[in-house]
């Protein structure tokens, strides 16, 4: 048994190599969509929230602006639906950390389960505010 | 002074595992259940108006709930933040993007734990005042 202490190990990982199974994609997808709402959504619906109860006016202008302004209800809807994905993979988190789909095979599935269902909400989000 | 200086090194303070853990986890619950809350709200209230809307928030229920969520979020946020600053702002993980820039890991990973820290902060402050104003 010999130990070849010459070979060159890498001192950095080089993160293009590793390639990710899907369960790793909507995991970093979480993490990503929580640093969005943390620093975008969240404000945007304190915003929301203060003139929406401000006064009837202010009320009127921020609906106004959604229906008119195809900018304003398409970062207000993404923002919504970002906090969604975020909400969707969080729960597929929490029921594994319940021991529930947490083989590999199981968490397989659910994270195609939390994609479809994603896609489908987007759909109707699209079809309620866009047709 | 001292508070940045305590702000800049709060990701080296000694973070207990479970604790995080289970913080984490069930300010989840919590804010799950709240987002559930008001979505049923929404469900049951359409169209969606101002009158229903301004009756809605104006009450004791809301308003408690939703002071207890501002204090939720942060600390939710912090463990979630804090983990991915831990994850990635490394020497080892920035090295890969650059070798100088792996020098100044800690530096860059105090000034991103400084940064969502006053926003935390901020966002407590504005939620609290949006809500009881």
């Amino acid at each position: 048994m010999s130990i070849n202490h010459n070979k060159v190990r890498p001192v950095y990982m080089n993160l293009f190599q590793i390639r990710l199974p899907i369960s790793a994609i909507s995991s970093i997808t979480h993490r990503l969509a929580g640093i969005y709402i943390f620093f975008i959504s969240l404000p945007l619906f304190l915003f929301l929230l203060y003139f929406t109860t401000k006064s009837y006016n202010d009320f009127m202008f921020i609906q106004q602006a959604f229906n008119n302004s195809i900018f304003f209800s398409t970062f207000v809807s993404f923002s919504f639906l970002v906090f969604a994905y975020h909400i969707l993979t969080g729960v597929r988190h929490l029921l594994q950390d319940l021991h529930i789909g947490e083989s590999l095979s199981a968490s397989r599935v659910s994270s195609y389960i939390v994609f479809i269902l994603w896609f489908l909400l987007t759909l109707f989000v699209i079809w309620m505010f866009y047709l | 002074m001292v508070f940045v200086d305590i702000v800049c090194h709060l990701d080296v303070l000694p973070m207990i595992g479970s604790t995080l853990f289970f913080a984490q986890r069930f300010s989840a619950v919590f804010l799950l259940a709240y987002v559930i809350w008001l979505i049923t709200f929404f469900i049951f209230n359409q169209p969606f108006e101002f009158s229903t809307w301004v009756q809605f928030t104006n009450q004791q229920k809301f308003l408690i709930f939703t002071s207890a969520v501002a204090l939720i979020i942060p600390l939710h946020a912090f463990i979630g933040l804090w983990t991915i600053g831990t994850d990635y702002f490394t020497q080892r993980t920035l090295g890969f993007l650059n070798n100088r820039l792996s020098q100044y890991a800690g530096l860059i990973r105090g000034a991103y734990t400084f940064l969502f820290t006053i926003w935390g902060f901020l966002i407590v402050f504005f939620i609290l005042f949006i809500i009881w104003s």
